[in-house]
């Protein structure tokens, strides 16, 4: 659509980059010539038949927008929520588990825990393999890795027959304990490659080797579920890419923040599930990195829900179990379990469309409940007479009725302010602007609140990270929410650069593993650990360097998850670089200490410590991101408003005259005072009287709070 | 502050101080499940944590935990506070207490009290309660024949003065219990995650500009008992009875738990009159309990929307006679008391099906089994408490819960945590077929367990099971749910409730029961019984014999994979028998 640079230039051979993400409405691509530069977007709608479709013709569209040959590209980079979406549309093959015998139950039992006492209407998640697919075999290893029940392989052989018979198209295999003897796990995928050599199967000892059965399984069946889906995509999405002469490394996006080669994608498509989300998270990161902000708090803020991240010394944390497919979207519980490095987010339901409503104890309450696009605000005219944050927000003199995105749908400020009226104002006894200032700051606060637990939950002062602000309605809403944290400082990056392709441009090559071995470490045997983490790594660089990276580039990152012994939570601790032994205690013991000082205010030095799981993530270089400056430089005095109009800020007890400046005309250097209000396509940006406002050279605007 | 966070306390103001106070919960039971040693704290998250204002009323909780545990500890306040009036606490006192008459009613429930100071006063009380897994004793099991059996009583007392340990207290405990290391250290996990909520909740009034939170605490409690009062006075006024029967122990007469709910206006009272009196074993309830799952029944019930607190208690009365089960006296046995408990909230709702069917659910296997194991490995002396849970009641609307906890929150352990802590090993948990109750809508299924130990002494094993002698019932016209079964490998059904003490290769057998049906059987879909035939809850010849649903295998029965197309469901011959039965 619009390349930020106009000058086209000619592109040296193979410096250009593409990321490209498949979401529900619109496939997205973000290009960057290295050489040059340059960074160009482009956006078409999803062809959700066959998604390469709308790939190729975004890559199509935007190289040719840019200026740049298809033999120029050098990789591609691609996210989707198509993994996401089969598993929730249960679009994926016909699969079968096979476990241990007694325990075909154990994926549908679950925690057995209802995720809310007071609903009794609440509904479990439902397994993605059902119960009469779910096969057992009589064998059985001990949790010392010891066998106590020897496996048959002419049971396999039998299963494997009616498998065949029955079409199955893809296996878990998840049997106890094999974290910590795989075994037998692997005896019944040589019985499987022999006899049903077509059959996907999935190991949960290659997939998530980790104590606790029911999540192992979870997360090994949600892999191979997706198998075929994702092979025949990614293959096909090969072909077209070459079709049009794009000849380049296709590499995936993680849902940890790495991207990985096409074969890791369709070996374990259960590790790009998020992977538009960490995109996001990614940009935030970097963007915010070139703006001088090593740490930060990523503030992406849309339609129906916020997302929130935190970003340390350059990087999103990550967490390692997530949930997919939840019955409640913000219950956590509601869904099926997956044990795989996930960028650590907190999604909240609050969002512009989220609906204001009374509760039964006649306080306001804004969201979860969203009208989504569909009818959609009240001001978008389309029927609904229900408030919504968007409403209050256009109210207040945020959002313009006249310029919303871009000027190309006109809001209803009438149908706004009469649905506040009917649904808030009248049944508070407030006038419309109260209610709507009600509104804004409800949905405020429940996001700063997230964002409070979210922090402090992981040992962090919310006052030390400055407020990442993208999405729809995040830079209208970003002001309050910092306010209400006391975040140093605001950033809203300029919404053309940021959206999750141009994360996916930033992201290093990774492959992580993990291992469960569980060690008193004052009685570890170390021979074995180094083993272990030995194993792990060399299997990392095989893959690393299989996709082009060299030995030299890799950075390999070895942590151990820690605890007191008998704790059943661990923190994840850094490891020593070389051989470790005795001699290494005392610095890990130290490392564990610290961290869990941080995260619970105290240690208890008289307890032994255990590690649990043993972790190895290895890396290639990070991408740089060069490019996307405005070049455009100036001073204050060039930032003139494009018009006045009133808005409402608190602070100053009602609608006060504010200027309004078009954010592509603001010249890098230009210095603000608030409030003011920066307008651009598709979003605006609220600055409040306390604080002031500069635009970089990258053209962010960074608002300071007073 | 500023004056943009809204001080005055409007429908706003007020929302966004009720949702920090959330929060600052939230934040005590994580810090207090990720610092835990328990697997019964980390794994089941039987534990609760709350606010409270510096009066002593209950203002919010977290959303973990369990009725039995969050709604007792509030009234647990008023015994804190009549021991320790609050002008005699001093900054960093901590109090500690596991009375099962002022707390949740059973002497592992240690409960933990911490007064937040702004300056010298008090401004709140951080406190939770959560389940020890040993407090001395016989263990935790139901047939000691007074409290005194059941293991170390620690009155209402300082755990910290000062900031100082008390050590008398910590060395006491620490000589009466069998695995110190474990309970100590969910003491101290205890005492800090009410630290996290203290911190957070001076920075949240440091925020607001506030001094006190009473004003909050009225307006909350005022709104939520006001909430309640709505929903009540939609009700008809009138009375309300239903009775239910426990097993109690098998060699002795059932037990008789009768409800009469007389709703009058906007006010509610509970009357337990007609309800057996106390047991001689330890399944006793202290009143306390009985509150606690009496008031969230009506809460889940009737409004479940309504902020759990001191407020929405108060138009719910509660009356039960000293001596009665649901309110036992000292030194009545009590470590089995969620067994009886927790069928409180199935005895309420069947009165209410009178008045509210759409609202309750039919009676399910209600108690969590608790089992409790012990015994010794080359590690020394282990304990262990393996919770199961069977099926819920069928709702009017939809089935059952399969092995879900209700109305417990608390969660499961995987086998592999189980195995990798302790001794013990799980040879089998799997759905129990033909558990769930027939109805309309379908109770939710139990399980079947098998659990043997990998040590050569003996072990000592009880399991506080309910519903093998009376199955949970169905309403309106639903069948009634499978038993619960209790049995040994030698083959003997014995009371799961009695202690005994095992050779190493015996086995346990438990089978957990289903949930009761709602609404008649030969109403349901017959695609939802085909459904359930396939997936194995329902065996074809209960489809016929309970549903009136006509199904046949179209596929050798040896055969381990039957799909949904290998069946067929004969619509005619099921309408044929539908009828006939409809006019029999």
């Amino acid at each position: 659509m619009s390349p930020m640079k106009d000058t086209p230039s000619a592109p040296s051979a193979q410096s250009v980059r593409l990321g490209i993400d498949i979401g529900g409405t619109f496939t997205d691509l973000t290009l960057i010539d290295d050489a040059t530069g340059e960074l160009a977007i482009n956006k078409s709608l999803t062809t959700p038949e066959n998604p390469s479709l709308a790939v190729e013709e975004v890559a199509r569209a935007g190289l040719e927008a840019a200026g740049a040959a298809a033999e120029a590209v050098h990789s591609v980079i691609h996210g989707t929520t198509l993994v996401a979406n089969s598993i929730i549309e249960r679009t994926g093959d016909r699969t079968a588990l096979i476990t241990t015998k007694g325990f075909r139950d154990a994926l549908e039992i679950g925690r057995e825990h209802r995720y809310d006492m007071y609903d009794l209407f609440l509904e479990n998640p439902r397994p993605l393999v059902p119960r009469y697919l779910r096969l057992e075999v009589d064998e059985r290893i001990l949790s010392d890795g010891s066998v106590l029940t020897p496996l048959r392989p002419e049971e396999v052989e039998a299963l494997a027959a009616e498998l065949i018979e029955n079409e199955v198209g893809a296996v878990a295999v998840s049997l106890l304990h094999s974290y910590k003897n795989d075994a037998h796990e692997r005896a019944v995928a040589a019985v499987l490659a022999e006899i049903a050599p077509d059959l996907r199967v999935s190991l949960s000892s290659d997939v998530a080797a980790e104590l606790k059965e029911f999540q192992r399984t979870s997360t090994t069946v949600c892999n191979v579920y997706v198998q075929g889906l994702v092979d025949r995509y990614l293959g096909e999405l090969e072909r077209r890419l070459r079709s049009i002469g794009i000849d380049a490394a296709l590499l995936v996006m993680l849902s940890s923040g790495g991207v990985a080669t096409v074969d890791t994608g369709k070996r374990y498509p259960v590790r790009i599930l998020e992977s538009g989300p960490a995109g996001g998270a990614l940009a935030a990161a970097s963007l915010g990195q070139r703006a001088g902000h090593d740490d930060l708090l990523s503030f992406d803020m849309g339609g129906t829900t916020a997302k929130l991240c935190v970003v340390e010394e350059g990087r999103p944390l990550t967490t390692p179990e997530f949930e997919v497919d939840r019955a409640y979207r913000f219950k956590k519980g509601s869904g099926l379990p997956v044990r795989i490095p996930v960028i650590d987010m907190v999604e909240i339901g609050a969002g512009g469309g989220s609906i204001a409503r009374i509760d039964p104890l006649g306080l306001l309450r804004v969201g979860p409940q969203s009208a989504g696009a569909n009818p959609g605000p009240a001001c978008y005219g389309y029927g609904s007479t229900e408030p919504t944050v968007t409403d209050a927000d256009v109210v207040l003199g945020y959002v313009d009725p006249a310029s919303f995105l871009g000027g190309r749908m006109r809001l209803d400020i009438e149908a706004a302010r009469e649905a506040i009226r009917e649904h808030v104002a009248e049944p508070l006894g407030l006038d419309v602007t109260e209610a709507a200032w009600g509104i804004h700051q409800i949905v405020n606060e429940s996001m700063a609140s997230a964002a409070r637990v979210h922090l402090t939950e992981r040992g962090k002062d919310q006052r030390a990270f400055p407020i990442f602000a993208f999405g729809g309605a995040g830079p209208v809403h970003a002001y309050g929410v910092g306010s209400l944290l006391d975040s140093p400082s605001v950033i809203v990056p300029l919404g053309a650069g940021v959206g999750s392709t141009l994360g996916f441009l930033a992201a290093p090559l990774v492959f992580d593993y993990v291992r469960t071995s569980l060690e008193r470490l004052d009685e570890t045997d170390w021979a074995r650990a180094n083993s272990l983490l030995d194993e792990m790594s060399s299997e990392g660089i095989a893959v690393l360097e299989s996709s082009g990276v060299s030995r030299e580039e890799i950075s390999i990152e070895r942590r151990a998850d820690l605890r007191y012994v008998g704790q059943g939570h661990e923190v994840s601790v850094p490891l020593p670089d070389g051989r470790l032994d005795e001699r290494a205690l005392p610095a890990i013991i130290e490392a564990f200490e610290r961290v869990y000082a941080e995260l619970y205010g105290r240690v208890a030095p008289e307890l032994a410590t255990e590690a649990l799981n043993w972790r190895v993530a290895l890396s290639g270089p990070q991408p740089p991101l060069a490019g996307g400056e405005t070049g455009q430089e100036g001073s204050d005095s060039d930032a003139s408003p494009k018009s006045r109009r009133p808005v409402y800020f608190n602070e100053l007890g009602g609608y006060e005259d504010t200027p309004v400046y078009d954010r592509y005309t603001l010249p890098a250097g230009a210095q603000l005072a608030g409030p003011a209000i920066v307008e651009e396509r598709e979003s605006t940006a609220v600055i409040g009287p306390r604080a002031s406002i500069e635009v970089d050279r990258l053209g962010n605007l960074t608002c300071t709070y007073d | 502050m500023t004056s943009d966070r809204g001080t005055t306390l409007d429908a706003i103001g007020l929302e966004v101080l009720w949702n920090r106070l959330i929060s600052v919960c939230n934040e005590q039971a994580a810090a207090l499940i990720r610092t835990s040693f328990s697997t019964v704290l980390r794994e089941s998250e039987d534990l609760s944590a709350g606010v409270f204002d510096a009066r002593g009323n209950m203002i919010a909780q977290s959303v973990t935990g369990t009725p039995g545990h969050i709604n007792s500890m509030a009234t647990s306040m008023r015994h804190f506070l009549r021991v320790f009036p609050t002008e005699e606490l001093v900054p960093a006192d901590i109090l500690i207490t596991n009375d099962p008459w002022f707390t949740s009613g059973q002497l592992n429930d240690l409960t933990i009290v911490t007064p937040v100071f702004l300056g010298e006063r008090v401004v709140a009380f951080f406190g939770n309660t959560c389940h020890a897994a040993d407090i001395g004793g016989r263990g935790l099991a139901a047939d000691a024949r007074d409290v005194y059996e059941e293991g170390l009583a620690i009155p209402i007392m300082k755990l910290y003065e000062r900031g100082e340990p008390n050590r008398d207290l910590f060395a006491l405990i620490e000589e009466n219990v069998r695995t110190p290391d474990v309970i100590l250290g969910d003491i101290h996990a205890q005492v800090a995650c009410n630290d996290v909520g203290g911190r957070r909740l001076l920075e949240f009034m440091d925020d607001f500009g506030l001094e006190t939170i009473e004003d909050v605490s009225d307006q909350i409690l005022d709104r939520s008992e006001a909430a309640m009062r709505d929903a009540f006075r939609a009700m008809p006024d009138g009375i309300y009875e239903n009775e239910t029967f426990s097993d109690g122990f098998l060699e002795d007469d059932p037990i008789r738990l009768a409800c009469a709910i007389e709703v009058a206006d906007d006010s509610i009272v509970v009357d337990f009159d007609g309800t057996s009196p106390e047991s001689k074993l330890g399944i006793n309830v202290v009143l306390n309990y009985t509150l606690a799952y009496t008031t969230f029944c009506f809460k889940a019930a009737v409004n479940p929307e309504v902020p759990n607190n001191e407020g929405s208690f108060r138009p719910v009365e509660v009356r039960a006679p000293p001596g009665c089960i649901l309110n036992a006296q000292r030194p009545a046995p009590v470590a089995g008391r969620h067994i009886i408990g927790h069928l409180v909230p199935n005895l309420l709702f069947g009165a209410l099906t009178k008045i509210v069917p759409e609202q309750v659910t039919a009676e399910g296997a209600a108690g969590i089994w608790i089992s409790q194991m012990r015994g010794f490995d080359e590690r020394g002396q282990f304990t262990f408490a393996l919770f199961s849970c069977g099926g819920t009641g069928a709702r009017p609307n939809k089935d059952g819960l399969g092995n879900t906890g209700f109305p417990s929150g608390v969660a499961g352990i995987p086998a592999e945590v189980v195995e990798t802590v302790s001794p013990l090993i799980l040879h089998r948990r799997e759905i129990r077929q033909d558990s769930g109750g027939p109805g309309t809508f379908r109770g939710g299924v139990g399980q079947t367990m098998r659990v043997g130990l990998l040590s050569a002494s003996d072990w000592i094993v009880s399991s506080q099971a309910d519903r093998v002698r009376f199955p949970p019932r169905g309403y309106l016209g639903g069948a009634d749910g499978a038993k619960g079964d209790f049995w040994l490998s030698d083959g003997s059904h014995v009371d799961p409730k009695l202690q005994r003490r095992l050779p190493p290769e015996a086995e346990i057998f438990l089978s957990l029961p289903g949930g009761g049906g709602y609404y008649p059987p030969l109403e349901r879909d017959p695609d939802a019984v085909l459904q359930d035939v396939v997936e194995g809850y329902v065996s074809i010849e209960a489809a016929e014999r309970d549903y009136g649903v006509v199904i046949r295998r179209l596929k050798d029965v040896e055969k381990l994979i039957h799909l949904p197309e290998d069946y067929d469901l004969d619509l005619a011959a099921t309408q044929r028998l539908r009828n006939e039965r409809a006019c029999a």
